[in-house]
C-alpha cells in the first residue's frame, strides 16, 4: 500500500518550473479593489433576497470606490522610480501595467466621477429609478407592467458598472496593446448593456445598445488591425518597444531581436513605413470612436439619448477620461518619435470634431442629444490640448478633462430631475420657463451651460484657457482660432436654452420637477461645487495636473 | 549558407501550397457565409470558414492556435449560433431580406480595407522568408504559449476571466425573467414603450 502510494506520488515527471510572474499587487490594488467589489456584487445578487439587494449594493458600490479613490492616494504618494531612474512610475504586472503620475491622475478623476454617477443610479424617488424593471420583458408587455407594478429593478446594474469602472481604470494604464484592447472590451461591454436598461422609452433604449454594440465591435476591429500592424512593424505590442522599433526605423527591431538569434536573416528588412502609418492609423480609429471625435461620432447622439440618464453621465465623464487617458499613452508613449506625422491627421480630427460638435447641436430639439453634441464638441477642446504633445498639453487636458467631467454629470443629474408623464422631459420645448417654477434647479442648470460655453468664473473658462494656452505654445494657433470660434457657436445655443428657461412663459402642462433624495442633490450639488471652485480657485487642482504631467508616462 | 539553400517564394516547398490552398478554402466559405440566403447555410459555411483557418494554423506549426480554433469556434460558437436561430424561429429556407440598402457601400468599404491590408502586408514584408521548418521549432506549441500566457501575459488573461463574468451576467440580465407570466404576449410586443 505503502509502495503504490510512493510510486503514485513520485509518478508525475518534473515539470519544467515556469518562474512566477511579478505581479505589484500594491500599485494594482484600486483596480484590484474595483473589480473584487464587483465581484461581492454578483455574490449579493446571487444570495441576498430581491427587496434588499439595492440597499445592499448601492453602499458597497459606493464604499468600493471611495477605497479605491484612497487606494490611489496612497499609491501616488509612495515614492517610485522607474527603471531609467528619472521621472516617477513603473512598469507592473510583466510590463501589463504603467503605473505613473498622469496615469494616476486620471484614474482618480475616473473613481471620482463614477462614485457621483453612482449616486445617480442610486437614486429611486424618479420613478422608482433610471432602470427598467425586467430587461427581458417585451416593450409594452404584460410582463413588462408586472415588473413595474412588482416596483423590480435591475440591481445587477450596480456590479456591471463596476466591471465598466475596472476597465476604465485598466485603459489608460496599459502598457501594451493586448492589455489595452481586453480593458477597451471589459469598459465597453458592461456599457453595451447598461444602455439597454432604460426605464422608459424601451425600444428607443433597446436601439440605442445594439447600435452602441455594433458600431464599437467594428471600431474595436479597427484596433485590432491596427495593433496587428504595429507589431507586424515592431515586432512587440508593448508601447515602449514600438517607441524604440520607430526610433530604430523600418526593420531595425527586427535585424536587432527577432531574428538576430540565428544571425542569418540580420540583413533582413521588414516592415515599411506603410505599415507603421496604417497601423498608427488603424488604432486612432478605434480610440478616437470611444471618444467620439468627428468622423466617428455618429453613435454618441442616439446612444446618450437612449441610454438611462445616470448612465449616459457615467459615459460623458469617466467613458471620455478613460478613452482620452489611453489616446494620450498611446501617442505619448508608443508614437513619440512619430509627432509630425500623426500631428496633421488630430488637425484636422480636431478641427471636425470642434466644428460638427458646436455647429450640430445648435440644430438639436432634445436636450440629451444636445449635451451628446456638446460633449463632442468638448472632446475636440481636449484634442487640441492634446495637439502639444508635450506635458502642458497633457496638463490642461487632465484639468479639462476634470472640470468637464463634474460639470457635465450635474447637467445630466438635473435632466433626470425635470419629468412629465412620460418620464424625462426630453424635448427642449418643454424646457420652457422652468426658470420661474423651479429657479434653483434651472439656475444650477444655466450655471453648467455657462461653464459648458466657457464663461469667466466658471471651469469651464479655466480649462478652455488652458487647453488653448498650450495648443499655442505648441505652435497650433489656427486651431485655437477654430476652436475660440466653435466655443462662440456653442455659446449661442447654451445662451439660447438659457433664455427659453427664463424669459419665456411656462407651459400650464409643463413638466415637474422632481423633488430628489439625497443623492441626486449630491451629484448637483457637487457638480456646481467643483465648477465653481475650479473656476475661481482652480490654482490647486491645476498645479495637481502640472505635477502630474511634468513626469509623463512611464515607457 | 546561401541564400538560395534557404528557399524563397519562387519554390514553394508542399507546406507552403497547402497553405495557400487552405487560404483560399476560407476566403471562399466567408465569401459565402454573407452572399447565401440561408441562415443555417451561412452557419455552416462559417464551419468551413473556421476549419480551413485551423488548418492554416496548423501548417504555420502554431498547434495550440489551432486546437483553440476548432474547439472554440468550430465547436462552441458556431453551436451557439446554430442554437440561436433555431430558438429565434428563424425561416429555415431562403430569406429574401437579408441584404440591406447599404450592401454597396458595405462592399466598396470591405474590399477597400482588405485591399490596403493586403497592399501593406505585403510591401512590408515582402523580402521576409521564414522557412517553416524554422517556424516548427515549437514556437507555437502548447508548452510555449502557456508559459508565455502564465508569466508575461498574465493581467490581460486574468482581465479577460472579468470580461467573460461581465458578459456572463449581462446575458443574465438581458433574458431571465424574474416576475411576470411567461412570454405569452411576444407576438403582440413591440409596442412604443413612450406611454
Amino acid at each position: 500500500m505503502s509502495l503504490l502510494a510512493s510510486a503514485v506520488l513520485a509518478a508525475p515527471a518534473p515539470t519544467p518550473d515556469i518562474p512566477a510572474p511579478t505581479i505589484e499587487y500594491g500599485l494594482l490594488s484600486p483596480m484590484l479593489l474595483v473589480f473584487g467589489i464587483a465581484v461581492v456584487g454578483v455574490l449579493v445578487e446571487a444570495f441576498v433576497p430581491r427587496a434588499h439587494r439595492a440597499a445592499v449594493q448601492m453602499p458597497i458600490t459606493l464604499l468600493g470606490l471611495a477605497g479605491a479613490f484612497i487606494l490611489t492616494i496612497v499609491v501616488a504618494t509612495q515614492d517610485i522610480t522607474p527603471a531609467s531612474g528619472q521621472g516617477w512610475g513603473k512598469l507592473a504586472a510583466m510590463g501589463s501595467i504603467g503605473i505613473d503620475r498622469p496615469t494616476l491622475f486620471i484614474q482618480g478623476t475616473i473613481l471620482i466621477l463614477a462614485l457621483v454617477s453612482t449616486f445617480m443610479i442610486a437614486e429611486r424617488r424618479t420613478d422608482e429609478g433610471s432602470f427598467t424593471a425586467q430587461a427581458a420583458a417585451t416593450p409594452g408587455s404584460a410582463a413588462e407592467r408586472e415588473g413595474l407594478l412588482a416596483g423590480a429593478t435591475h440591481t445587477e446594474v450596480y456590479p456591471l458598472v463596476m466591471f465598466a469602472v475596472g476597465g476604465m481604470l485598466l485603459f489608460p494604464a496599459s502598457g501594451d496593446l493586448i492589455t489595452m484592447f481586453v480593458a477597451l472590451e471589459v469598459l465597453s461591454l458592461p456599457l453595451y448593456l447598461l444602455c439597454g436598461l432604460a426605464r422608459r422609452r424601451r425600444l428607443l433604449s433597446q436601439e440605442a445598445a445594439v447600435k452602441y454594440f455594433l458600431l464599437g465591435a467594428f471600431s474595436s476591429g479597427f484596433f485590432l488591425f491596427g495593433a496587428a500592424l504595429l507589431y507586424g512593424y515592431a515586432g512587440s505590442v508593448q508601447l515602449g518597444a514600438i517607441a524604440r522599433a520607430v526610433r530604430l526605423g523600418p526593420g531595425g527591431q527586427y535585424a536587432t531581436e527577432v531574428y538576430g538569434a540565428s544571425g542569418q536573416f540580420a540583413q533582413v528588412t521588414v516592415g515599411s513605413n506603410a505599415l507603421l502609418m496604417l497601423g498608427v492609423a488603424l488604432l486612432a480609429v478605434g480610440l478616437l470612436f470611444k471618444l467620439g471625435a468627428v468622423p466617428f461620432q455618429s453613435w454618441k447622439p442616439d446612444v446618450y439619448q437612449g441610454a438611462p440618464t445616470p448612465i449616459t453621465a457615467l459615459m460623458a465623464s469617466c467613458t471620455l477620461v478613460a478613452a482620452f487617458g489611453a489616446l494620450f499613452r498611446v501617442f505619448y508613449v508608443a508614437f513619440d518619435g512619430l509627432t509630425w506625422e500623426w500631428r496633421p491627421m488630430m488637425w484636422l480630427i480636431a478641427i471636425l470634431t470642434m466644428v460638427v460638435g458646436a455647429v450640430v447641436a445648435v440644430t438639436q430639439t432634445d436636450v440629451k442629444r444636445l449635451l451628446a453634441y456638446s460633449s463632442i464638441a468638448h472632446a475636440g477642446f481636449i484634442l487640441t490640448g492634446m495637439i502639444a504633445a508635450d506635458a502642458a498639453g497633457l496638463s490642461s487636458a487632465l484639468f479639462y478633462l476634470a472640470a468637464y467631467g463634474f460639470t457635465t454629470i450635474g447637467a445630466f443629474a438635473i435632466v433626470t430631475l425635470v419629468r412629465d408623464a412620460g418620464g424625462e422631459a426630453g424635448h427642449l420645448s418643454r424646457w420652457a420657463g422652468l426658470g420661474k417654477r423651479s429657479p434653483v434647479i434651472a439656475g444650477a442648470f444655466a450655471f453648467f451651460l455657462l461653464a459648458f460655453a466657457g464663461i469667466p468664473l466658471t471651469s469651464g473658462f479655466i480649462g478652455k484657457f488652458a487647453v488653448f494656452q498650450a495648443a499655442i505654445a505648441g505652435g497650433a494657433t489656427p486651431l485655437v482660432v477654430v476652436g475660440v470660434l466653435s466655443s462662440a457657436v456653442a455659446a449661442f445655443f447654451y445662451v439660447r436654452i438659457i433664455v427659453l428657461m427664463f424669459f419665456s412663459d411656462p407651459a400650464p402642462d409643463g413638466p415637474a420637477v422632481v423633488v430628489p433624495s439625497v443623492f441626486t442633490s449630491a451629484a448637483v450639488a457637487l457638480g456646481v461645487a467643483a465648477t465653481l471652485v475650479l473656476g475661481v480657485l482652480p490654482q490647486s487642482v491645476l498645479d495637481l495636473a502640472d505635477q502630474a504631467a511634468s513626469s509623463l508616462f512611464v515607457r | 549558407m546561401t541564400v538560395l539553400a534557404e528557399g524563397s517564394y519562387a519554390s514553394p516547398t508542399g507546406q507552403e501550397i497547402v497553405f495557400v490552398l487552405l487560404g483560399v478554402v476560407t476566403l471562399a466559405a466567408a465569401v459565402l457565409v454573407v452572399t447565401t440566403r440561408r441562415l443555417v447555410h451561412a452557419a455552416l459555411w462559417l464551419v468551413v470558414a473556421f476549419g480551413a483557418l485551423a488548418g492554416c494554423y496548423l501548417v504555420m506549426s502554431a498547434e495550440l492556435v489551432a486546437w483553440v480554433q476548432v474547439l472554440i469556434y468550430v465547436g462552441a460558437v458556431v453551436v451557439l449560433l446554430l442554437f440561436g436561430i433555431m430558438l429565434t424561429r428563424a425561416p429555415i429556407g431562403p430569406s429574401t431580406d437579408l441584404d440591406g440598402a447599404n450592401r454597396p457601400a458595405a462592399v466598396v468599404v470591405a474590399v477597400a480595407l482588405a485591399g490596403v491590408l493586403v497592399t501593406v502586408i505585403v510591401d512590408g514584408f515582402r523580402t521576409a522568408y521564414v522557412p517553416s521548418a524554422r517556424a516548427s521549432s515549437g514556437a507555437g506549441s502548447a508548452e510555449t504559449i502557456g508559459a508565455a500566457l502564465f508569466r508575461d501575459w498574465v493581467l490581460p488573461f486574468e482581465a479577460l476571466s472579468v470580461l467573460l463574468l461581465a458578459a456572463l451576467i449581462g446575458a443574465i440580465v438581458l433574458s431571465r425573467r424574474e416576475i411576470g407570466p411567461a412570454e405569452t404576449d411576444a407576438r403582440r410586443g413591440g409596442g412604443e414603450g413612450e406611454g
